[in-house]
């Protein structure tokens, strides 16, 4: 490499790393002034504040709006995560271990979901929960947040599996365990940590998920984004800022967990 | 949890001998690719049966038909009077070795070993005490607390022989353990398991590409060749007896040299061929010794020096290569006037003469040293 290249390169990486830093500012300055306003006690979102107040806090804890819907995401997320999980441990086995046939279909189909708009999955969502007879209950935005939940547990499962050699089940078989045993004693303690990450993401995706609520949830199945969303129209205070500030810190918690929880399970 | 009343799938009693394994017909087909020719061969209870061949000749696949992870296209595995093949992998009872391994890593060794005796609901403190001599067998009791990762291969692959057969299988099959594994250690563990399978009793299976191994672990060999067993006899008749070009090329050293013709053939009487390269030999042999066929001569049958001058075939040749390795000497010696080259291994006594390259020496062998082959 001659000298004027090296030049080339130093100036490229400079701007790499401008540009990385002028995407994690733009990330990062609307959620702190989000956190920001929460914490003042004007009645109209203000920035920057100019005093330190709970009031806001207080509010949103004596709302029983907030409360009953922070319980429904949370019922929603479990569920939808759960539901989730389950499937994505099941279709990446058939993917990675089977080898079924059109699999690459199966895999594109199960990751479908975090790439396709949203607004198409509700649209296509709504008459069916209609047909089912599931229109406004907590089952309709649990089937629905499963579905955009199935890519990560989907992903970090294939991931888990491809990291090691199916002979390990194998072996399991001859020493005497069925399928079932092998999956339970085998299979599952070592995709642990792939499963809780995957279970961590579906959930966190549930917990912010705003479009299909939107149109499969009635106002006994108001989710905490959905709540936001309606108070957003109606009026605005730093009451929606607070609670957009308890959503950022459970969220931020939950990758903080995604990320630590499954190194833990390794070392153990 | 399912289990077959008729055997004794916890294993309480030590199997007494290995099981008979008869192998009818059996094949597997790939679409249009024929992995196993239907092959049919019998193994008696104890023995140690080798496969060998070259990587793709279907030893493997044969080996996963046992075990019951490849289902056969057709044919029959018949264990102790009893066709496996419609026995669930789980079912048969079998214990298998794998070339990597294939340890449970989450698991320590001692739950490794146990783990067989765990599906099987035996009590626990039975378990811990047939892990405790199960690991005693194989030289690794001190380390029953680790994870496999925190062990050397060879400490691994005994950690694997111990897992296999701590329910006492009938039946070990072996997949290539040695392989990775370096020459030294491979040794040693070669004598381990010899030594394992005596203590153990089961008929023993075993899959390889090292024909040495093959040699010094089993009482028979089977060579694989495009999915079928070319010949299967003991080491010592695989070695002097092959019965084509491609059993004595694989399974050591030999020189063999196109047959132009023969004459004065007539069963167990000498009689005399001309080889493709001109030179004339006398042979005692039953095979047919015709044009097609090749002459081979073993390195270790040729005797170079004048003692050459009285054996039944004897030539002028000329030293091309000289080389002295620990315990023999070899040479290249070419047949003067022919261009054809013979592999000679001479093993030193006190008194050996060592020729250097470009000597010139008698060299011979007898007419029962050289044998007929097929292609």
């Amino acid at each position: 490499m001659n000298v004027s290249e090296k030049k080339l390169w130093a100036a490229w990486s400079r701007f790499l790393t401008g540009m990385v830093g002028a995407i994690l500012i733009g990330f990062l300055v609307p959620i702190l002034v989000v956190v920001a306003v929460s914490f003042q006690s004007k009645s109209y979102l203000s920035f920057p504040p100019t005093d330190f107040s709970l009031r806001w806090y207080q509010q949103f804890i004596g709302n029983d709006d907030y409360r009953s819907a922070i319980l429904n995401s949370m019922m929603i997320g479990a569920m939808a995560a759960a539901l989730a999980t389950v499937a994505g441990i099941s279709t990446a086995l058939a993917v990675v271990r089977a080898g079924v046939p059109g699999s690459t279909i199966v895999s594109a189909l199960s990751v479908a979901p975090a790439i396709l708009p949203q607004i198409v999955l509700a649209i296509g969502l709504f008459p069916i929960s209609v047909w089912l007879g599931l229109q406004g209950t907590l089952w309709a935005v649990i089937l629905a947040h499963a579905v955009i939940g199935l890519p990560f547990p989907f992903i970090t499962v294939c991931g888990a599996l491809a990291s090691y050699s199916n002979r390990i089940e194998i072996a399991s078989m001859t020493l005497g365990a069925n399928s079932f045993q092998t999956f339970r004693l085998i299979t599952l303690p070592m995709i642990r940590p792939a499963v809780i990450a995957g279970f961590i993401f579906a959930f966190a995706a549930s917990l912010d998920e705003l479009v299909l609520a939107l149109f499969l949830s009635s106002p006994s199945t108001r989710t905490l984004p959905l709540l936001l969303w309606e108070q957003l129209n109606f009026q605005v205070t730093p009451e929606i800022a607070a609670a957009a500030s308890v959503i950022l810190a459970a969220t931020s918690l939950l990758i903080l967990a995604a990320t630590l929880l499954p190194r833990l399970g390794k070392d153990n | 949890m399912l289990q077959m009343p008729s055997r004794s799938a916890t294993g309480q009693n030590r199997a007494a001998g290995g099981a008979t394994v008869s192998i009818r017909n059996l094949c597997k087909r790939y679409n249009n690719f024929e992995a196993v020719v239907p092959t049919s061969v019998e193994i008696d209870s104890g023995d140690f049966f080798a496969i060998i061949g070259p990587s793709g000749s279907g030893k493997s696949t044969l080996l996963g038909m046992i075990a019951g992870y490849i289902d056969p296209t057709e044919g029959q595995i018949v264990v102790d009077g009893r066709d496996i093949v419609p026995e669930p992998i789980y079912r048969r009872n079998i214990g298998m070795v794998f070339q990597n391994y294939a340890l449970f890593p989450h698991l320590s060794v001692a739950q490794n070993v146990a783990y067989p005796l765990k599906i099987r609901g035996v009590v626990k403190d039975e378990i811990a005490r047939r892990v405790r001599e199960s690991l005693a067998m194989v030289r690794l009791e001190a380390f029953a607390s680790r994870k496999p990762s925190e062990l050397s291969g060879g400490q691994q692959q005994r950690i694997a022989l111990a897992r296999a057969s701590i329910y006492h299988p009938s039946i070990l099959l072996m997949d290539e353990p040695l392989g990775a594994l370096d020459k030294n250690l491979r040794d040693e563990m070669q004598e381990e398991i010899k030594r394992f399978q005596q203590e153990l009793g089961a008929t023993v299976i075993y899959v390889t590409h090292d024909q040495q191994e093959a040699a010094f672990l089993a009482d028979r060999i089977a060579i694989m060749r495009d999915g079928a067993m070319t010949q299967i006899g003991s080491p010592r008749a695989l070695y002097e007896q092959p019965n084509s070009r491609f059993v004595a090329e694989f399974l050591g050293e030999a020189s063999i040299f196109p047959v132009k013709s023969a004459s004065g053939k007539q069963a167990g009487q000498p009689c005399r061929i001309v080889l493709e390269d001109g030179t004339q030999a006398i042979i005692r042999t039953d095979e047919d010794a015709g044009p097609g066929r090749f002459a081979c001569i073993r390195p270790e049958r040729v005797t170079v020096g004048p003692k050459a001058r009285d054996l039944d075939n004897s030539y002028a040749g000329t030293v091309r290569e000289s080389l002295y390795t620990p315990g023999s000497i070899r040479y290249r010696i070419e047949l003067n006037g022919t261009g054809s080259t013979l592999k000679v291994r001479v093993l030193p006594q006190g008194n050996t003469e060592v020729f250097e390259t470009g000597s010139a020496v008698d060299i011979g062998w007898s007419a029962d040293d050289m044998t007929i082959l097929r292609e």
